[in-house]
């Protein structure tokens, strides 16, 4: 059923030689590749690409088939081919297109199609030697399509961008003027265009004043026209020219009265499509998207230029109107398309070259098949699998955040047994530290704080310890009662209060669904489609909420022991009502239970709330790759889709079939080649930072990094404890990650950032500051830690280690690893030249902790 | 996980991407800004500008109508002072000697009524919000203008006492402009053994050793290095750089040694923490700070809920007149009264009358500050209250409106837009219902 139990296929080693540098540069020397000599070049810069038919296959024309109703209805076609490399080129503006029937269309030489009469007619490419046809059914000509303002109008507003989130779409609109984000609400555009009003946050009601942007006695004279125009002053610059396609459509518009038109028979869109979904180019050339509508009451049409297109980073791709995407230089980006408050995404990959010969990845797992398959198709080569000793320090980190000592890296670099990693993971879920440290990381994911630490981090780590289902430990937490461990994350970190409904909805949505419904609390959120009305139905659940007798029990009581008070009920700021719980989805909870929060847990970990899975795998891999495949971690939305959905998926579905086991998921993760990818360059993946192409170093946590330092110098850290909470030390031995932040303060670990603000979700800063650096050059962790008596330094002084055992020793426990030969020599020279011996050794030590390579994870 | 300083590209003013000034946009280094800053006439860029700000921070929220708002319902006496037709209570009788220097609001009006909201909201101009950061006011300031000297540009002095500091932090941080642009949290310069931390070499170890070890450090991370080019691992180099200038300058150094200052000097400014606090601020403003938070009041200690009258009269007052005004002579002196903003309020005022306790209650309706200095206006007052001092009757003012006069005198562009890494916009001076604050025109 999941991958890992099968037996593990090792990773192909034979494409180490592939991937010699030399071959890969020699390569890309060579001015044309040599497999296909005819692939040649129109170089005319607007004709975009074109091959001669050799390298070409595949030749198609899309869509194959379509059906269009009513007067003027159009469509536009793409010529498709595959070639030699396996890259789809665009070759629309190189055919030519003719129609078996002229009476009844009309085509231009772009491949767009215009219907004229009612019939059936078939439409030729020809391109490169090849016929291509498609059918076209033509229906319903005599009839004029019925006014809508929703799709006449508001797309007007959409495809120039008027709606965005940065102009009119914003919260509160600009220069006074409020349009629904990319027009899901065309009712309230209406009324904003044609009747005024200002928007208003805490209000249904809008407020003065009331100056429409439509001028019914002098259509032209009218706001909508002169701003868009650039007539009157407009801080959105020119959207159209006067007399444009759109700015005639308004004119028409206002001139007819300005009317909503026809609501009833209105088409709405349900969804958009957009082909391709993917695409990879190379630099330099273009291709042209298509999108299609479907309706709600059925039938669909070409929208491909009534959208709006935006590039997630125009440096890399450019869309310009009408969706011809070009592809500028190597990298990735996504095409967001929008219409009428709907949104899809086309993902695209430029590559720099495409390689004739891919060498052939293996995978180990599920997760390799994806990753590598995406890369092969972005033509990037990963690097080859990690040495033993980057795979041990690295897989020591992530699984249980602390380093390896020196004899238990000598024991594993002389292991010779093949499976010796699989073996060294199995151990790592099982050891001790491995309890230690999720527990830590949990903290940060559950917010524990020192109001409720104590009880509340023994849920988790007893939860951890014994392997609790994930859903379960979300169960327990979302509908928590009573006094438990799991209920007292409802405490506020300093004042201990509970907290407020909204609050408490925000953080288990964040937490468990990976979704920030904050913004919604106020207004519709900025962005995206969450509506304040799904806010605060989904607030309603907490509505109960309340603390019922002071510190001994903190949560409502629906066990009939205590009197039960009436909880805070949850008022809707705008509409100023009572609001009945409601999932985000809108369904209503099946019965109005005692407990409301139980409907919602059951609801929040259901197999089928996609979210769920996916948050808690996102955050995982995470840990193991420094970003999630959605990042920031707890920001899923349709704006900010996963770098690799299909893995996303994979990963959550394998996560639930395996039982919710965060133990089966860091398996499979740590498992996999894509994991244990060495950090190598090789002229394919040296600009990837996304696709996993390589390992990727990433800073170690404050507390982490505190522990190493303490592991390695062999001196423990002395942990102060507040005098706030009656002074005193952390008992000796103590781990930073055993810390409860507020009340143990550490110069330290400030100034690497641990997170103490945890009134809210605690987030982790991983800058580098001048703080930092000062402290690494004179600050007492270092100075003290190296020189202090006792400790790893002065240890192998008075045992009279030779200075090449000295470097060797400090090099496996700092890094896990043996110094190269020129390491060793050069390093022996510099504690040769040191002012002493001592001396010497001490400034090695620092050497190694103050490294990047010590610092960071590898 | 990472990502936060990655996304620092967001970071621009709207419709300005040519005319940005920072560091990173710009694709200079500390020390390529510093020299350019050099190569440019100071004169050109900021002539008759401030150059810095003194921010004292009355934690906990004074109460307007026993200070610079006084009212008859007040216990204490309205007192004239050196502006003609000024009174202010008789509780700042060394202040009323300055206030030709200084200028006072009195119709401020903000949005949070508790401390940790307030003191964000004053900080920033912004309410917290648990999904969005925003910067303070400190750091845009030195973001804007950038350091001088080699000095960092935004220090805070004291450090809190109470862990209760934690739930305030984020009123003082850089957000998303980039850690360079948080403060540098300094202790209780009027401790007996006050040394900064991390500022300067200890005893064991020399500028020679620091150059040794750094050789060790190539030596080790050699290899890695060629490899990887993290973006983060420049940004390391930089600030190493910057630390090791610091450590081994002088100039850095005495900026921050307390012990140049006379026993005079110390004894005027107060053997206080509050004093010491002032005192060491003036050094860093003189040696080329850009903003300094100096407080240094027990926690909570305008917050006043319990005899007011009592603890204004014997402590807070006293306290704050002395040193506010041996800062403003001083300043005067040394001649940087006209390129330093003095600013002295707290997060919000408090109630009109009293409750059961003596006490005055949180009060953020109506309230009061005073600023000076840096080419501010003195002698005058912007705004007023109603009879009780309960309601503004005359010209709201804004936190974003007072941010903005500041960045005026400052010549900052105070119209200016930041975009958070989730592409909001949010406006340097931000007032109510996030409309741009204007500078007060009375006073710059």
């Amino acid at each position: 059923m999941s991958d890992w139990k099968k037996p593990v296929r090792v990773l192909v080693l034979s494409l180490l030689p592939l991937l010699a540098p030399g071959h890969l540069e020699a390569d890309r020397d060579r001015k044309s590749p040599p497999v296909e000599p005819a692939a040649g070049r129109n170089d005319s810069a607007d004709s975009g690409q074109f091959r001669s038919p050799d390298g070409l296959r595949d030749f198609r024309l899309i869509p194959s088939q379509v059906e269009l109703r009513g007067m003027s209805a159009s469509q536009s076609f793409l010529v498709l081919a595959t070639d030699s490399r396996g890259l789809e080129v665009d070759l629309t503006s190189e055919s030519r297109f003719s129609l078996s029937d002229d009476r009844l269309a009309q085509v231009e030489p772009e491949g767009l199609l215009t219907a004229l009469r009612d019939g059936e007619v078939r439409l030729r490419a020809e391109v490169a030697g090849r016929r291509l046809e498609a059918a076209v059914r033509i229906e319903g000509t005599r009839q004029a399509r019925p006014f809508g303002f929703a799709r006449d109008v508001v797309g007007v507003f959409t495809r120039n961008g008027c709606n965005g989130s940065e102009c009119h779409g914003g919260v509160k609109g600009r220069g006074g003027f409020k349009l629904s984000l990319h027009g899901i609400n065309p009712r309230e555009d209406y009324r904003w265009t044609v009747k005024g009003g200002v928007y208003q946050v805490l209000s249904p009601k809008a407020a003065e004043p009331f100056d429409p942007r439509v001028n019914l006695e002098v259509p032209q004279q009218s706001r909508l026209l002169l701003k868009p125009a650039l007539e009157l002053p407009h801080g959105g610059g020119q959207r159209f020219e006067r007399d444009s396609a759109d700015y005639r459509r308004l004119l028409e518009w206002i001139r007819q009265g300005a009317p909503y038109g026809d609501g009833q028979s209105e088409s709405r869109i349900e969804r958009l499509e957009v082909f391709p979904r993917q695409a990879i180019m190379e630099p330099g050339t273009r291709r042209r998207l298509l999108v299609t509508g479907f309706f709600e009451e059925g039938g669909s049409q070409d929208l491909s230029r009534e959208v709006l297109y935006e590039s997630s980073d125009p440096a890399v791709i450019e869309v310009g109107p009408g969706g011809v995407v070009r592809a500028l230089k190597p990298g990735q980006a996504r095409v967001a398309v929008r219409a009428a408050g709907k949104l899809v995404q086309v993902r695209c990959g430029v590559i720099r070259q495409p390689l004739a010969h891919y060498p052939e990845v293996a995978g180990r797992n599920f997760i390799d098949d994806l990753v590598f398959d995406r890369l092969r198709q972005l033509h990037i080569v990963p690097a080859g699998l990690s040495s033993d000793s980057a795979f041990l320090r690295r897989v020591c980190l992530d699984l249980t955040g602390t380093l390896p000592p020196p004899e238990r890296v000598r024991e594993f670099l002389a292991d010779r047994d093949p499976l010796k990693r699989e073996r060294l993971i199995e151990r790592l879920l099982n050891s001790p530290e491995f309890v230690d440290y999720w527990t830590f990381r949990f903290a940060d994911f559950f917010r524990v704080v020192y109001r409720n630490a104590y009880v509340y981090k023994s849920w988790i780590r007893e939860s951890l310890a014994r392997n609790k289902p994930y859903d379960q430990m979300a169960r327990e937490r979302v509908a928590g009662q009573g006094n438990g461990g799991p209920t007292r994350h409802f405490i506020k970190s300093i004042s201990g209060e509970v907290m407020r409904p909204h609050e408490k909805m925000g953080e288990d949505v964040r937490v468990f669904l990976g979704i920030r419904l904050d913004c919604a609390q106020c207004h519709d959120h900025p962005y995206e489609t969450w509506t304040q009305d799904q806010f605060w139905g989904i607030t309603a659940f907490y509505g109960q909420l309340t603390r019922i007798r002071d510190l001994s029990v903190f949560m409502d009581d629906v066990s009939g022991n205590e009197e039960q008070p009436e909880g805070p009920k949850v008022i809707h700021p705008r509409r100023r009502r009572e609001v009945a719980p409601s999932f985000l989805d809108g369904s209503l909870p099946p019965s109005a239970g005692i407990n409301p929060r139980e409907e919602l847990a059951d609801w929040m970990t259901s197999p089928e709330n996609p979210y769920f899975s996916q948050a808690i795998v996102n955050r995982v891999w995470a840990n193991f790759f420094g970003k999630g495949l959605v990042e920031p971690v707890d920001d899923f939305r349709p704006g900010n889709p996963a770098s690799h959905p299909e893995l996303l998926r994979a990963l959550a579905r394998d996560f639930r079939l395996g039982g919710y086991d965060l133990r089966h998921l860091m398996r499979a993760i740590a498992r996999s080649g894509t994991y244990q990818l060495s950090g190598d360059l090789n002229p394919t993946n040296r600009e990837d930072e996304v696709n996993h192409s390589r390992a990727l170093p990433r800073r170690l946590e404050a507390e982490i990094l505190l522990d190493a330092i303490s592991r390695v110098t062999g001196m423990e850290e002395a942990f102060a404890v507040h005098e706030y909470v009656g002074g005193g030390t952390e008992p000796r031995g103590t781990r930073a990650i055993e810390l409860t932040p507020e009340v143990t303060p550490s110069q330290f670990l400030e100034v690497y950032g641990r997170p103490v603000s945890r009134d809210s979700m605690p987030w982790r800063d991983y800058r580098s500051t001048l703080r930092q650096a000062l402290h690494l050059l004179v600050g007492s962790t270092y100075t003290t830690k190296i020189a202090a008596e006792g400790g790893r330094v002065s240890r192998l002084l008075s045992a009279g280690a030779s200075d090449r055992e000295i470097v060797r020793e400090l090099y496996l426990a700092a890094l896990s690893r043996f110094p190269t030969a020129e390491e060793e020599t050069r390093l022996q020279a510099l504690i040769e030249g040191a002012p002493s011996r001592r001396k010497g050794v001490e400034n090695l030590a620092w050497g190694l902790l103050a490294s990047r390579q010590f610092t960071y994870n590898h | 996980m990472n990502g936060y300083a990655d996304q620092l590209a967001c970071c621009r003013p709207r419709r300005e991407f040519l005319r940005v000034g920072a560091l990173s946009l710009l694709g200079l280094n500390l020390r390529q800004y510093l020299a350019l800053e050099a190569a440019t006439p100071a004169a050109a860029r900021s002539k008759q500008k401030a150059q810095a700000c003194i921010l004292l921070w009355l934690e906990g929220g004074p109460s307007q109508i026993d200070t610079w708002d006084p009212k008859p319902h007040s216990r204490f006496n309205a007192i004239p002072t050196r502006a003609d037709g000024i009174r202010i209570s008789e509780i700042f009788p060394r202040i009323a000697g300055h206030m030709d220097k200084l200028a006072i609001v009195r119709s401020m009006h903000t949005e949070e009524n508790n401390h940790p909201q307030g003191t964000h909201y004053a900080l920033t101009g912004h309410r917290p919000n648990p999904a969005l950061k925003f910067p303070s006011l400190g750091s845009i300031i030195s973001r804007e203008l950038g350091p001088r000297n080699n000095l960092p540009p935004y220090i805070m002095v004291p450090e809190h006492q109470e862990t209760d500091f934690f739930s305030y932090m984020d009123a003082y941080t850089s957000a998303f402009l980039g850690s360079e642009y948080d403060p540098i949290i300094l202790p209780d310069p009027n401790r007996e053994a006050f040394q900064i931390p991390d500022l300067s070499l200890p005893d064991t170890l020399t500028a020679a050793d620091i150059a040794d070890r750094r050789s060790f450090l190539q030596a080790v991370d050699r290899g890695f290095r060629q490899k990887e080019k993290h973006a983060e691992f420049g940004r390391m180099d930089r600030f190493t750089n910057q630390a090791l200038t610091m450590l081994l300058s002088p100039r850095v150094k005495q900026a921050f040694d307390l012990s140049q200052e006379s026993d005079r000097t110390k004894e005027a400014y107060g053997r206080t923490r509050v004093g010491q606090s002032v005192l060491l601020a003036r050094r860093l403003v003189e040696a080329g700070c850009r903003f300094v938070t100096t407080s240094g009041y027990a926690h909570g200690a305008w917050d006043t809920h319990k005899d007011n009258d009592q603890r204004l009269r014997d402590k807070l007052a006293p306290t704050l007149d002395q040193t506010l005004s041996v800062l403003l002579e001083d300043l005067q002196q040394r001649g940087l009264l006209d390129s330093t903003v003095v600013l002295a309020m707290g997060e919000f005022g408090r109630t009109p009358h009293l409750n059961a306790n003596n006490g005055r209650d949180h009060y953020p309706d109506c309230w009061s500050l005073i600023l000076g200095g840096g080419g501010i206006q003195g002698g005058r007052v912007v705004g007023a209250s109603d009879d009780q001092g309960a309601q503004v009757a005359e010209r709201r003012v804004t936190m974003g409106d007072l941010f903005a006069t500041i960045y005026k005198a400052m010549g900052i562009d105070w119209t200016k837009e930041y975009v958070n890494p989730g592409g909001r916009p949010l406006y340097i001076a931000n007032s109510i219902d996030d409309v741009m604050g204007q500078p007060l025109h009375e006073l710059v």
